[in-house]
């Protein structure tokens, strides 16, 4: 893959960056299945203490769809790849990245990378490996992977319409303002279901140990996706990791509970 | 409307209604859904989320899409998702709204799940027909990388290379192997290794026999690529380990094989015939060791960048009489491989039968002309040709279509000699062909080269001619090698087609001292 300029990698992840200019940089990636507005519940709240970025990974959101490269980013080390391009990109020195879902797991990789580029990893609903195994339960079977693959493609036409360009008003939340009808999580079908697989059919747990960057570990205290004893599993495996339970339940509590995951995250990065 | 009979209408609805909890915990459900289900209230009101009830694949995509959906936009429309029915799996349409509650403030979440049986049945018919489009198009997308490297590559090796870099390029394999079948079907591997290092081992009959696309038991994926007639060769892909890879169609790889099947084929008989070809020219192309103190030749040729096929340069020195006389001739037939080989020896031969001393060098052109007339062989040809007199240091030269001599003189500028030019072999219409004579002095030097030497595809002819004049001067001032010349030529931009071949002529003075 050709070198690319910053600014073109900036583009590639439409990158919005906001807070101070002398905050520390707080990297926001988000999982799979949305895009950048995952974190608008949360990343805000730290745009008057850091420097707050937030991205999109090719394939979701407003990202630059013609750089997805199927064999690249048919692993997960393709996705980390991209992060380490575009903390170079930023130049704003070694970052707090936080990933939720399976940017966690991205994030992991590359700060075993280019630990030079991390300074701390926040880990919401990690994840190393979706697929029981062994001994380990991560909480699916190979195939019941396959049948989210049916579920996605059972909505591919319903995805067309999520981009169609309808402008609506939204009396009822006045904060949303004019957007897009259903501009939340766009993502490309073909990519989403590729994206899909790389997610739920990789296996990272040897990576762990390779990480020696801090990492808070944030977990729900119910979620189907990545199981409070997969979380621990994490924690436990991840040298120089702290772990957090926060009371919601689902696999997004920047979306279920976005004020106690901001508490939790403040206590963290303020120390 | 009486509240029970909206309550009926509620309970009774044709389609399921329910409603959640912020976290998806139902909080009620009409009879429809507790129906479809095959449970009591007390089974699913508080006591289950609607999530559960989906399939597992639903169950992720609700984590995922839905759940995240709902809270940033507070609805979605009409997803397709699957209920855990009573006996069977229901295709079901889910349309949901997310309402602040009066009160206490807890936002609630109404649901309306409607039967999608036949909708899925003709949904499922589109996917099945929008898979078969990607499949072709997959296909048309490999299909048309192989035939843009097929249709470049000529020889055997180049048909092996195009096999891996389409597997490792355009299918994203993590290994390939190729094997031709040679002689009485014995196959020759070219490349590839297992991941440990060590070699793959050969395809046995049984797995050959097995169909065009062949998976083994390692996982490796074996392609016939069949001729005409008899096989050809074998592709092993080895698979990406990428849990994103895109699985292999084995129709794309089997049309893949076909297609380089019959390019081996061909690739075989060209690399006979071009065999043959380079033998001859190799043949052709000998400088002889001159024993004249008087004067001495130095010759170069470069095949072609691209290596495919032998080009029509060439050149030849003869010692013509007792004086000493040297005739010197470099030229360019019309066309490649082993038909302009075969031109080459021709016009080699008739010209050291036309070329007699005292004849001239226009009338020794004028005599080939008679013979391309005669034969056909030859026409449209371009050379040069010089007869030099050691004695004296008199160059008779006489230029039929081609680059003009180039004029080094031990001092003084070079130039070019734009004199004794006529038209291509065969084409003067009978005219006597003119020529012209330079003195040259001790040390003179005169180059004689094919337009391989001077063409880029970036210039101007006019330009190049300059250039030329220049490197020539500035590198041979130094003795340096005619190779010199010739590989500085080579890393220009010259076509990858085109080869070179250049001659240079040195007068030592009639004692051989220059």
């Amino acid at each position: 893959m050709a070198v690319l300029a910053p600014d073109q990698v900036l583009a590639r992840h439409a990158v919005r960056i906001s807070g101070p200019t002398t905050g520390h940089p707080l990297v926001f990636a988000h999982g799979f299945g949305c895009d950048q507005s995952m974190w608008r519940f949360v990343a805000p709240a730290f745009e008057d203490t850091h420097r707050v970025v937030v991205l999109d990974h090719v394939g979701a959101g407003e990202s630059d769809l013609t750089a997805y490269d199927p064999q690249r980013h048919a692993r997960l080390d393709g996705y980390a790849d991209d992060m380490v391009e575009l903390v170079e990109a930023l130049g704003l020195g070694p970052v707090t990245f936080v990933g939720h879902s399976v940017s966690a797991m991205i994030g992991v990789l590359a700060a075993a990378g280019r630990p030079d580029l991390f300074e701390r990893l926040v880990l919401v609903g990690p994840s190393p490996r979706y697929v029981d195994d062994d001994g380990y339960r991560g909480g699916f079977a190979a195939a019941e992977i396959e049948e989210l693959l049916d579920t996605m493609d059972a909505n591919y036409l319903g995805w067309a319409q999520f981009l169609a360009p309808v402008i609506v008003g939204r009396p009822d939340r006045p904060e949303l303002g004019q957007e897009l009808a259903n501009s939340f999580c766009r993502t490309d079908p073909a990519i989403a279901r590729r994206f899909a697989r790389t997610t739920f059919l990789s296996d990272n747990r040897a990576d762990l140990q390779r990480v020696r960057t801090p990492a808070l570990v944030v977990q729900s205290r119910e979620d189907v996706i990545a199981p409070p004893e997969v979380g621990r599993w994490v924690h436990e495996h991840l040298p120089g990791s702290e772990l957090v339970v926060l009371d919601t339940v689902g696999h997004c509590p920047n979306l279920s509970a976005p004020e106690e995951l901001v508490v939790a995250m403040r206590r963290y990065l303020d120390r | 409307m009486p509240d029970v009979v909206r309550s009926q209408a509620w309970s009774r609805a044709p389609v399921a209604l329910l409603r959640l909890d912020a976290d998806g915990w139902v909080l009620d459900a009409n009879a429809t859904f507790l129906g479809w289900l095959g449970r009591g209230a007390d089974e699913v009101v508080g006591r289950v989320r609607l999530a559960d009830l989906l399939s597992v694949g639903g169950r992720i995509y609700w984590e995922t899409h839905v759940g995240p959906l709902l809270r940033m936009q507070r609805r979605v429309d009409e997803l397709a998702l699957e209920l855990l029915g009573a006996e069977e799996r229901l295709p079901v349409l889910m349309s949901a709204r997310v309402l602040d509650a009066d009160g206490d403030g807890a936002p609630v979440v109404e649901v309306a799940l409607s039967s999608a049986r036949d909708r899925a049945r003709y949904e499922g018919e589109l996917l099945a027909a929008r898979r078969a489009a990607e499949r072709a198009a997959e296909q048309v997308r490999v299909l048309a990388e192989t035939t843009a490297g097929l249709s470049s590559a000529a020889g055997v090796d180049d048909v092996v290379q195009v096999l891996r870099r389409t597997a490792l390029r355009g299918l994203g394999a993590s290994g390939v192997a190729v094997w031709t079948a040679e002689d009485r079907g014995r196959l020759v591997r070219h490349g590839g290794t297992e991941p440990d290092g060590t070699d793959p081992p050969d395809p046995s009959v049984e797995q050959l026999g097995a169909g065009p696309v062949h998976r083994t038991p390692a996982g490796e994926v074996l392609v016939a690529l069949p001729g005409r007639a008899e096989l050809q060769g074998v592709w092993s892909l080895r698979p990406s380990q990428a849990p994103g890879a895109d699985p292999w169609e084995p129709d794309v790889l089997a049309a893949v094989g076909r297609l380089a099947g019959v390019a081996l084929e061909r690739a075989r008989l060209f690399d006979q015939r071009s065999s043959v070809a380079y033998t001859l020219q190799r043949a052709l192309l000998t400088t002889p060791q001159l024993r004249d103190p008087r004067v001495s030749v130095a010759t170069a040729y470069r095949p072609a960048a691209d290596g495919l096929e032998v080009g029509g340069d060439w050149y030849d020195v003869v010692t013509l009489d007792d004086e000493g006389t040297l005739a010197v001739v470099v030229g360019d037939v019309v066309g490649h491989g082993l038909a302009a080989a075969t031109t080459m020896a021709e016009l080699r031969s008739a010209l050291r039968a036309a070329a007699e001393p005292g004849a001239g060098a226009a009338r020794v052109l004028d005599r080939l002309d008679g013979v391309v007339a005669r034969t056909g062989s030859g026409l449209a040809a371009s050379l040069v040709y010089a007869e030099l007199a050691p004695a004296t240091g008199t160059l008779h030269y006489a230029v039929a279509g081609h680059l003009p001599p180039l004029h080094l003189p031990a001092t003084g500028e070079p130039r070019y000699l734009w004199d004794g030019r006529s038209a291509p072999l065969g084409l003067t219409g009978g005219r006597p062909r003119p020529g012209a004579c330079v003195r040259l002095r001790p040390g003179d030097r005169v180059l004689l080269c094919t337009d391989g030497l001077v063409e880029r595809r970036d210039r101007a002819l006019r330009d190049s001619l300059a250039d030329l004049r220049d490197r020539a001067a500035g590198l041979l001032a130094g003795d340096a090698p005619l190779d010199a010349l010739v590989d500085a030529a080579a890393e220009g931009n010259r076509g990858p087609r085109d080869d070179v071949c250049a001659l240079l002529l040195t007068w030592r003075g009639a004692d051989g001292a220059g």
